[in-house]
């Protein structure tokens, strides 16, 4: 065979499966540390709720959420009368784990996306490499994340959610049926948008979708253990118990 | 007056805002305001929250402790600065140096703050602007 012809037809392969890479699953580079950058306007409720207005709740989850003792938002009290689980240092679960005021840095890394949150160095592995959910584990606090890429876009699907966690920081509780689709994307080299679509028959009369910004910073993730809000606990007693 | 009412509104939306974007919030008086001036005793750089203590000498000539409570290390420690400013670290505040709190008091009475101004010995606002202090009232020291 001709060399040239040769070499044309592995240009030709070589072209066409790079379309496809375009088209299909181009990957997107999120690599970097993050910090949550909430627009104008969502500005007061971001740090406690993923959208300003409480989700469509059914009489079940209205329930629970009317037994909730957060320490954010109308029904706040303090730190020592909560019963919100973080505060025992347990896992915030997904999407919870956005609204801890924390940067988190993503790693990529051959069929898993890796996202490290300074809280708690709380890590989520997100796998890419086409394998399907947890069968074999029991329920957990962060969910199992399976994703892949759609033209730039890192679709992550995460279940296997425990019920013990909050949506959010103000007592929206969910069940065991939760399911997290997060649509991940750049706007630009120093913006990561994620669209977070929560599911959960249980819970929910419908689906219901939120959105968090973050913003790309020359930091690295700082030490950040849970356990010390203890710390902080025995000088809110000190308060409570002043003479 | 009227302006006088206004002033008051934005004040309290502020200290609104304030309020739900922080937790703990519900052990402090969100509407009141103080300062108290003292020699840190001690310092905690430390997570969740930085904790200073000072010994404030109060008008019977008794010296009182008073706590606060402001963000966590990381963060204040990331702050943007303007020039000049100083950065918040571990060594930036020692025993024996004189400064002033200031911020939401505890509700029972308490002294315990939640604070909104730190200065240092040397004048810095470590957090808290000009603004924010004038309007306080010193209640000691």
């Amino acid at each position: 065979m001709d060399i040239n012809l040769l070499y044309k037809l592995f240009l030709s392969i070589f072209f066409i499966s790079s379309i496809n890479a375009q088209e299909g699953n181009a990957e997107a580079d999120f690599s970097g540390v993050w910090n949550n950058f909430p627009p104008e306007g969502t500005r007061s409720f971001q740090n406690s709720q993923l959208i300003g207005e409480l989700p469509p709740m059914t009489p079940w989850a209205r329930a629970l959420y009317d037994q909730a003792k957060p320490t954010f938002g109308a029904m706040g009290v303090p730190v020592l009368e909560t019963n919100d689980p973080v505060y025992q240092c347990f896992r915030p679960g997904t999407p919870r784990i956005y609204m801890h005021p924390f940067p988190m840095e993503i790693i990529h890394t051959p069929g898993r996306v890796l996202m490290i949150f300074e809280y708690d160095h709380v890590v989520r592995q997100i796998f890419t490499d086409g394998r399907d959910h947890r069968t074999d584990l029991g329920p957990m606090w962060m969910g199992d994340s399976i994703g892949y890429w759609d033209d730039g876009v890192l679709v992550v699907e995460t279940v296997n959610f425990n019920d013990r966690t909050w949506i959010d920081r103000e007592g929206v509780p969910h069940s065991d049926e939760l399911k997290v689709v997060e649509r991940m994307y750049l706007d630009d080299e120093e913006n990561l948008v994620i669209d977070i679509e929560i599911t959960d028959p249980v819970a929910f009369t419908e689906s219901w979708s939120g959105r968090r910004r973050y913003r790309k910073v020359d930091w690295v993730i700082e030490e950040f253990s849970c356990m010390d809000n203890f710390t902080f606990k025995a000088w809110e007693e000190e308060l409570a118990e002043y003479d | 007056m009227i302006l006088k009412t206004f002033l008051s509104i934005l004040v309290t939306i502020f200290f609104i805002g304030i309020s739900f974007a922080h937790h703990g919030g519900a052990s402090f008086n969100n509407e009141a305001n103080i300062a108290v001036r003292g020699k840190v005793t001690r310092f905690d750089f430390i997570n969740p929250h930085v904790l200073i203590y000072i010994e404030v000498i109060d008008d019977n000539g008794d010296a009182v402790e008073w706590s606060g409570e402001i963000t966590s290390p990381n963060r204040l420690a990331r702050r943007e600065l303007a020039a000049g400013a100083v950065r918040w670290s571990k060594d930036v505040l020692q025993p024996g140096d004189e400064i002033i709190l200031g911020g939401n008091p505890a509700r029972n009475g308490s002294p315990f703050l939640r604070l909104r101004l730190v200065i240092d010995s040397q004048g810095n606002y470590l957090n808290g602007n000009e603004d924010y202090f004038k309007s306080l009232e010193l209640i000691s020291g």
